[in-house]
């Protein structure tokens, strides 16, 4: 059954119905589920069609690159699985891997002002180049074989338009079909979106802007989302180009203002750069750019992530976060309440959401999803079913149908803990996937840890003084509340990655909680919070327009030693069996070596299980790659066992994922490493590429 | 009597076994007092009992070590068997995890070990007076 069918016959289908179209499903659970919250549902909601206005923009499937000599995408491909096909390197030899070349970009921070650095970028590999931005957007292709420029393009970022932290995770890259000439100028191209917020796209072959596409080269996305200024608006992520429309989100420091710009997302014809659709969850109807005067609806929640996308069905997967204002609830609207936290299929043939699935109800906790999707054929007893799957911070990793956002597993609504300072917004239930969640039992007293019984004991007597009954406690005012897992996941943007021939999913994650406390205004004064639009800068978190601020303690940092209050591990790196959602192997993640206490690197050479950020690749040689950790180093294991068969020590921090590609018949390994501002990992410009030694 | 024991005494007063034993039962004084307070509110939280005990066992350590009395010694080893027992019953044998439960407790049990020579037994005490 198509989705079409369905959304004819029954436009607002809530799970208990969509899981009965299923057969292999049960539905008992769905049934048995307690009273929702008005306009919750706890599955797929697929939405009701637009019979008018659907822009025309509707093109046939293009060709898709796939994996193996080239790394075309973000995560691989548009699937976001992060497989290459290659076996050269493998379980047997890649102990003998050795660094072949180095690149640096020369994007550093400035030394005469403060900007947070954390450049999580991954580059792409197709022909003999590889793509790359750097941490301020310029643009950059690198020889395959030698890691030698051959071009660079400088948008001219500003320090002013860094947002949390200077980051540009990825380019996209695009071949316009059928050209007339295929040699010529951006015929080949390579899209970027900046800090500032413009479209860019520049020549594959020489890096010069491409004269037809937008002005110059160049599309504006700040326009129409209302009052903003430098900083606040920002594009971190690669964008996701789908039946040659490019999918555009934005990230908008969170946490500022109720008042704040759009989360619109945005399709631009990629040979043109014209404005195809936008997605408006405030105004569903609005086909483009809002009439003269009026603006995207403001404070809505924004995809700052990074899209999958299906190539076949015409459907890009957004995975949205939340609204403006994270940890207040009860000013947004029902369409926030209904979207915020749900990965949404739009069709980008029409710009209209299809169906979405929502990982939270209700959320004040900034349970944004983070990571990008996987879109596999996934094994059941009747055959294969084209599915997704999406994680979250809160560990959980979700299965579902892709053409219908129906869940292959049950999703359970369980209870939560109510109360805090908004009783009546909290939702009473919240989803947990049956299918698998990297989360772990609640946290207890006896978890707190330090360096001696006196840091430890300070962390004891702050878990009794704070609010905590388990996941899902919501904000408060009067004590600290604690919030585990933190915003950090679980899974965040550095996503999983999927092994569909050995049907093994790979997924490091987060342990940390974090420890919170909403702020009544006069604190949030007395603190000195600022919001982005004052002219003294941005300070803090301080909510305006809603009656609380919020202080965010992330990781739960003793406040005397720096060290994080729950005991180790605080990540690991886990296998999953993709056809049962089972753990084939499971273990800490990280090592000591550059971690300690007042952040002295204790040089410790034992497994302790970091905090990291960055996702894994995994090969048809048997092996995930992975950096990610904040000892900085980057390791290739054994996927079957989790076995580390190989090791080296980055120049800066490993935020960001590897990649793998094919050049001359010689399988190459290449990683950046930029460090990261939030882990704490030095910063750098290293481009490094690693091969087998030549015979 | 003579003056030779208070001479004696003198002469211990300054020997550098003596002032690091002070050293030490300063510290412990401080740390014992920091635990235990900070034991007492933890127990008024509904926590653990364990830092108001073993922060009682270090404050009489330090202040034993201070009296120079070998009492401070047994004292002590009685906090540490306690601490040893205690960490075990609460998360084990994780290694990480008894970190903050054990490194410092066994540097400190090292340490006053190390201040035998410069105390006295009752008896020799009552020798020397």
């Amino acid at each position: 059954m198509t989705f079409q069918s369905i959304s004819k016959t029954c436009p607002m289908v809530l799970v208990g119905m969509t899981l009965a179209l299923v057969s292999s499903v049960p539905s008992s659970i769905a049934q048995q589920l307690p009273q929702q919250p008005e306009g919750q549902s706890p599955g797929a909601v697929i939405s009701e069609p637009v019979e008018d206005g659907a822009p025309s923009a509707a093109q046939a499937p293009l060709a898709t690159a796939e994996t193996g000599d080239a790394w075309p995408a973000y995560g691989g491909t548009y699937h976001g699985t992060r497989y290459s096909p290659l076996d050269q390197i493998t379980t047997e030899n890649v102990a003998n891997l050795e660094r072949v070349w180095e690149f640096r970009t020369g994007d550093l921070p400035p030394e005469d002002q403060d900007v947070a650095w954390s450049p999580e970028t991954t580059p792409l590999k197709v022909g003999d180049d590889l793509f790359m931005c750097t941490p301020t957007n310029v643009m950059i292709a690198v020889d395959a074989r030698t890691g030698r420029e051959e071009w660079r393009y400088d948008p001219q970022v500003s320090y002013d338009a860094v947002p949390h932290a200077a980051a540009c995770r990825g380019v996209a890259y695009f071949e316009v079909p059928n050209p007339e000439d295929p040699d010529a100028l951006c015929a080949n191209r390579v899209i970027e979106a900046t800090l500032d917020a413009r479209l860019i796209a520049v020549d594959a072959r020489t890096g010069q802007p491409c004269p037809e596409f937008g002005r110059s080269g160049e599309v504006p996305l700040d326009e129409h989302l209302g009052r903003t200024v430098p900083g606040w608006v920002a594009v971190t992520s690669p964008p996701t180009i789908v039946r040659g429309i490019v999918v555009v989100g934005h990230q908008v420091n969170d946490n500022e203002a109720l008042d704040a710009p759009s989360g619109v997302v945005r399709g631009y014809d990629a040979v043109t750069g014209e404005l195809a659709w936008a997605w408006d969850l405030g105004q569903p109807d609005l086909e483009g750019e809002p009439p003269e005067g009026e603006t995207y609806t403001r404070g809505t929640p924004n995809m700052w992530t990074t899209a999958a996308a299906d190539e076949e069905l015409g459907y890009v997967y957004l995975p949205l976060g939340n609204s403006a204002v994270d940890y207040y609830g009860s000013e947004r609207s029902e369409a926030e309440n209904a979207y915020a936290t749900s990965l949404v299929a739009v069709d980008v043939t029409t710009g209209e959401d299809v169906w979405h699935f929502q990982t939270v109800y209700h959320d004040v906790w900034d349970y944004d999803l983070g990571s990008q999707p996987a879109l596999v054929d996934f094994p059941t007893e009747d055959g294969t079913v084209p599915a997704i799957i999406v994680s979250s911070k809160q560990g959980d990793i979700y299965v579902l149908n892709r053409e219908t956002g129906e869940p292959l597993f049950p999703v359970e609504e369980r209870q939560v803990p109510g109360g805090g300072v908004e009783p009546d917004y909290l939702s009473p239930v919240q989803p947990f996937s049956t299918y698998h969640t990297l989360a772990f039992e609640p946290i207890e007293e006896r978890d707190m840890w330090g360096m001696t019984p006196i840091d430890q004991l300070w962390c004891r007597i702050q878990f009794h003084l704070a609010r905590y009954d388990g996941m899902y406690t919501p904000p408060t005012a009067d004590q600290p509340y604690i919030q585990y897992p933190g915003y950090n996941g679980g899974q965040d943007w550095g996503s999983m990655a999927v092994d569909e021939e050995r049907g093994i999913i790979v997924a490091n994650y987060n342990d940390i909680p974090n420890y919170n406390r909403l702020l009544t205004r006069e604190e949030v004064e007395e603190q000195g919070m600022l919001p982005i639009t004052h002219p003294e800068g941005d300070e803090g978190d301080p909510q305006v327009g809603v009656p609380y601020g919020i202080e965010v303690n992330p990781g739960w940092r003793s406040d005397v030693t720096n060290l994080i209050c729950k005991q180790p591990p605080y990540g690991g790196i886990r296998a999953i069996d993709l056809e049962t959602g089972e753990t084939i192997w499971d273990q800490p993640f990280g090592s000591a070596r550059a971690n300690g206490p007042f952040g002295i690197p204790s040089r410790l050479p034992f497994t302790i299980g970091t905090p990291n950020n960055g996702g894994p690749i995994v090969t048809a040689g048997g092996l995930i790659f992975i950096a990610a950790t904040t000892d900085n180093l980057i390791r290739a294991l054994d996927i079957e066992t989790g076995e580390e068969l190989w090791r080296d020590v980055l120049p800066a921090g490993g935020q960001a994922a590897p990649i793998t590609f094919e050049q001359d018949g010689r399988q190459y390994l290449a990683m950046f490493a930029g460090g990261h501002g939030f882990m704490e990992t030095p910063p750098g410009d290293y481009l490094w590429a690693w091969a087998l030694p030549e015979e | 009597m003579s003056a030779v024991p208070h001479e004696q005494t003198a002469r211990q007063m300054l020997s550098p076994g003596y002032i690091a034993a002070l050293v030490l039962a300063v510290l412990l004084l401080a740390a014992g007092a920091v635990i235990f307070l900070g034991g007492i509110w933890l127990l008024a939280l509904g926590g653990s009992f364990y830092y108001a005990v073993a922060g009682a066992g270090v404050l009489a350590t330090g202040g034993l070590l201070m009296a120079r009395s070998i009492l401070a010694v047994w004292v002590y080893a009685l906090t540490y068997v306690f601490t040893l027992i205690w960490a075990l019953w609460e998360v084990g044998l994780d290694g990480w995890a008894q970190v903050p439960r054990l490194v410092g407790p066994t540097i400190v049990l090292a340490l006053v070990l190390l201040c035998i020579p410069v105390l006295r037994s009752k008896r020799a005490e009552g020798r020397t007076q």
